[in-house]
């Protein structure tokens, strides 16, 4: 029986060698990248990872299904926007509690009509899922800018909660956005893995005629793929707005393929039906790794993309060969 | 009965043909020739070594020893490329051809003709013309077709009329009538009778005993890895055959169940769609109702509409004699009704995934009914259908993909059986699967219905429908034409009822 549950799982035996590239980058960046180990500035690795990992957990569930979302970054943008402008418009002496909930109510409603809009589309007609989420990508971009002419929104001093949610630290130590994203990590990883919803997601995304024939709900669980998806990258959204003090309708550009690369690096592959969320979360570290340490390790910022492109290069031709054998 | 009277030179002669992968002997010191102007079928049940052998003409696999002889000279054959300049071609049962290029295209995709760096248009189709009418195929004389609007069968013959255009001498057809009908098969017949009277050697792979008996010039039989023999066709009948590729004899071969009708399970009532004209029939418990019809006579469009996957425009289903409303397979698997697709890789199974995943896919609501997977019922879940099914795998976490496809059948028809259905509908159920493997499908058929379910077992072998089914409905073109006790009928009456049909309805 042990040797059976070991077994089910054989994406467990490809976290080893991520685990161990993880630990290659961080013994590396140790040693060239003066301070890069010390304690405070792995914290703030973690920090930093946590907006994207949030997203990249959501695009996770979407590329599983064989499909993408491209419009996370803008809804991101979007529901910070929405957010900072309910912030903006309630009375001062609302408690700052009261303020908190409308905003990230707020939000996360434009989020999950976002999600809506996606997903229904995507599982009720033949349309790709990149060109649908290309297409809200630009509706939900534009609406952003709708807001205050474009410019940026900034949260009001007097919305304490909504300023800790992306800066407060618990004990003074672990920051809110690290425990936001190891809660969402959790909520993820048991849908993946250990629901009915998640064995479904594996079913469409390995053969969704096969799923259809066997009874799975596939448009009901497409949708709700999408809508998960969308209300992560809110949550996102909500913490990224928090860190900058201001909502910023440009923000989020390009979010979207940080996501897409975390979860590719950790093992999803893009013709769906194979990854796991621990993948996904330490191919975000090891994003992390990657941009934090190259800094560190005073390495042009130009040069910093290139050795990141070629990284995740490598990783998906290792992948590749590791499915094929 | 086309038995070449004059066989030509040794073409290909395999001396000693032995290969290993790990410790398996995939090919124990295996001999095999063809001449010039012989189709000569190579049998086998699956592993026998029947797509290893292939694979090393192919120049896929290099044999560990024996030696491959063309024209009499020793040939190295190491790559691909080494096999097309011998001019070995094998057409492939998964078709290799860009669907949104013309037939002319394809033939000489990958070896364009171009004048001035341009390509030479003009060219490729007087070209493809000509060797298309050359090799006598009319179905594809009109070049300018695209292969995604041709019929599987006329898309094979593109791919020979490619084989053939870089000068192929050595043909390999593997199962090339899995998917075509009766008279496209004939049409190929004809064709492959024509390549051989133009001194072309074809190495003829098949289930079908019956078409290899017509075909073949010669038989060769391999099982497990080892070369049992060749025969003049002339020499064999389909009994012997049979014996001779299961290495046992197979008394029994079709295991129709004894008749003890019950209440009527499901009833079709006037349904109609596109594809279905005013289709009514109804299956008792404990009865096989066979659906014969010829590929392409819309009987999957039927078991869809049936199982809700395409809608129908109008007409009842009922089961147990209540109307039910089925607009999706949920809804057809609540009232009691199964389908098991025609197209096994691509509608049945997630073939990357595990036995264990695919069986107790159906089930998730029982082993998972919140959070918390219960993998101890999973396990036995799927350890219960491994058993009562005999599905032969390492282990229940093997992927389907390393399968057989005899066995691939058992976990699609194993998973449903958690719960028994009340009606079975099986869509062609032993397509692409060996000798072995289809009588032990009859088997599970036969205990199935024993047990009191109802069956509609739709398929294009006639003596398989025929054998399996009490009654038999014949359908044709969405409509059932006849309908009789399968005790009244011959496979040559039944095809006289569809080839006449089709002929009254095209004129």
């Amino acid at each position: 029986m042990k040797k059976h549950s070991w077994k089910a799982s054989p994406a467990l035996r490809k976290i080893g060698p991520l685990i161990i590239a993880m630990a290659a980058l961080e013994v590396m960046f140790g040693i060239f990248a003066p301070g890069f180990s010390q304690m405070n500035n792995q914290i703030d690795l973690l920090q930093q990872i946590s907006v994207n990992a949030i997203i990249a957990f959501g695009m996770t569930f979407t590329i599983m299904i064989g499909g993408i979302d491209l419009s996370v970054g803008a809804v991101m943008a979007l529901v910070g926007t929405a957010a900072a402008s309910i912030l903006a418009s309630c009375d001062p002496s609302m408690a700052s509690s009261v303020k908190l909930i409308l905003a990230v109510g707020g939000g996360m409603s434009i989020a999950a009509l976002f999600g809506l809009f996606n997903g229904i589309p995507a599982s009720k007609t033949k349309m790709p899922a990149f060109v649908i989420t290309l297409a809200t990508m630009l509706v939900a971009r534009g609406t952003a800018y709708r807001f205050n002419e474009a410019q940026p929104i900034p949260i009001p001093d007097n919305a304490a909660t909504f300023l800790a949610l992306g800066n407060a630290r618990l004990f003074g130590f672990i920051p809110v956005p690290v425990l936001v994203m190891l809660a969402v990590f959790a909520f993820a990883t048991i849908l993946l893995h250990r629901t009915r919803f998640g064995q479904h997601i594996y079913a469409i995304g390995g053969n969704r005629e096969a799923a259809k024939f066997t009874g799975v709900n596939i448009v009901r669980t497409q949708v709700w793929v999408y809508l998960l998806c969308a209300v992560m990258a809110g949550i996102a959204g909500m913490i990224n707005t928090s860190q900058l003090y201001s909502a910023e309708p440009a923000s989020g550009q390009g979010f979207e393929l940080n996501a897409i690369a975390a979860a590719v690096v950790g093992g999803t592959s893009f013709t769906g039906g194979i990854g796991t969320m621990y993948g996904t979360l330490i191919g975000a570290v090891i994003i992390g790794i990657l941009d934090k340490g190259l800094n560190m390790a005073g390495v042009h910022f130009s040069l910093q993309y290139i050795v990141k492109g070629l990284v995740i290069l490598l990783a998906v031709y290792m992948d590749v060969r590791r499915n094929k054998s | 009965m086309n038995q070449n009277p004059h066989p030509g030179q040794a073409l290909l002669t395999l001396e000693g043909i032995t290969k290993r992968f790990g410790g398996v002997m995939a090919l124990d010191d295996v001999s095999f020739g063809l001449h010039s102007g012989e189709i000569h079928a190579l049998l086998g049940e699956n592993g026998a070594g029947k797509s290893t052998l292939i694979k090393i003409l192919a120049g896929v696999y290099f044999p560990d020893a024996g030696t491959i002889r063309i024209d009499g000279r020793e040939a190295r054959i190491t790559c691909v490329s080494d096999a097309d300049a011998l001019g070995i071609r094998v057409i492939h049962q998964e078709l290799s051809l860009a669907p949104n290029l013309s037939i002319a295209e394809n033939i000489y995709l990958g070896r364009e003709p171009v004048h001035m760096g341009f390509l030479n248009r003009g060219r490729i189709y007087r070209e493809a013309e000509m060797l298309v009418e050359q090799l006598g195929l009319e179905e594809i004389s009109d070049v300018g077709l695209l292969v995604s609007e041709l019929s599987v069968a006329h898309r094979q013959l593109v791919e020979i009329a490619r084989a053939l255009s870089c000068r192929a001498r050595i043909l390999i057809l593997d199962e090339p009538t899995s998917s075509l009908s009766e008279m496209e098969t004939e049409a190929l017949f004809a064709t492959l009778n024509r390549l051989r009277s133009q001194g072309v050697g074809i190495i003829y792979i098949s289930h079908r005993l019956e078409e290899v008996i017509r075909i073949a010039d010669r038989i060769t039989v391999l099982r497990d890895g080892c070369s049992i023999g060749t025969q003049d066709t002339s020499a064999v009948n389909q009994k012997e055959l049979v014996k001779w590729i299961v290495g046992r004899d197979i008394v029994d071969y079709f295991h129709r169940p004894p008749h003890n009708p019950g209440d009527i399970a499901l009833e079709l009532r006037n349904l109609r769609s596109k594809d279905i004209h005013d289709v009514s029939l109804s299956i008792r418990y404990g009865e096989v109702l066979g659906l014969a019809g010829l590929v392409g006579a819309g009987r999957s469009e039927l078991a869809r509409a049936i199982f809700g996957v395409d809608r129908f425009d109008s007409g009842e289903i009922l089961v147990e004699g209540n109307p039910v409303s089925i607009t999706c397979p949920r809804d057809a698997l609540d009232a009691g009704i199964v389908l098991i697709p025609e197209d096994r890789r691509k509608e049945g199974l997630v073939m990357m995934e595990s036995v264990a995943f695919n069986l107790t896919l159906p089930w998730t609501k029982e082993w998972n009914p919140s959070f918390i997977p219960n993998s101890q019922k999973r396990n036995e879940m799927a350890a219960r259908a491994v058993e009562n099914f005999s599905i032969k795998a390492s282990d229940v976490w093997q992927s389907v993909e390393g399968l057989s496809g005899g066995n691939q059948q058992k976990v699609l028809v194993g998973r449903w059986m958690e719960h028994p259905p009340k009606v079975l509908i099986l869509d062609e159920p032993t397509r692409g699967v060996d000798v072995g493997a289809r009588e032990e499908m009859f088997i599970i058929i036969s205990r199935l219905v024993e047990a009191g379910m109802a069956v509609l077992l739709i398929s294009s072998d006639l003596p398989e429908v025929i054998n399996m089914s009490h009654r038999v409905a014949i359908y044709s073109d969405g409509r059932i034409i006849d309908a009789a006790d399968a005790d009244m009928l011959t496979p040559e009456y039944v095809m006289e009822k569809l080839t006449g049909a089709s002929v009254h309805e095209e004129t």
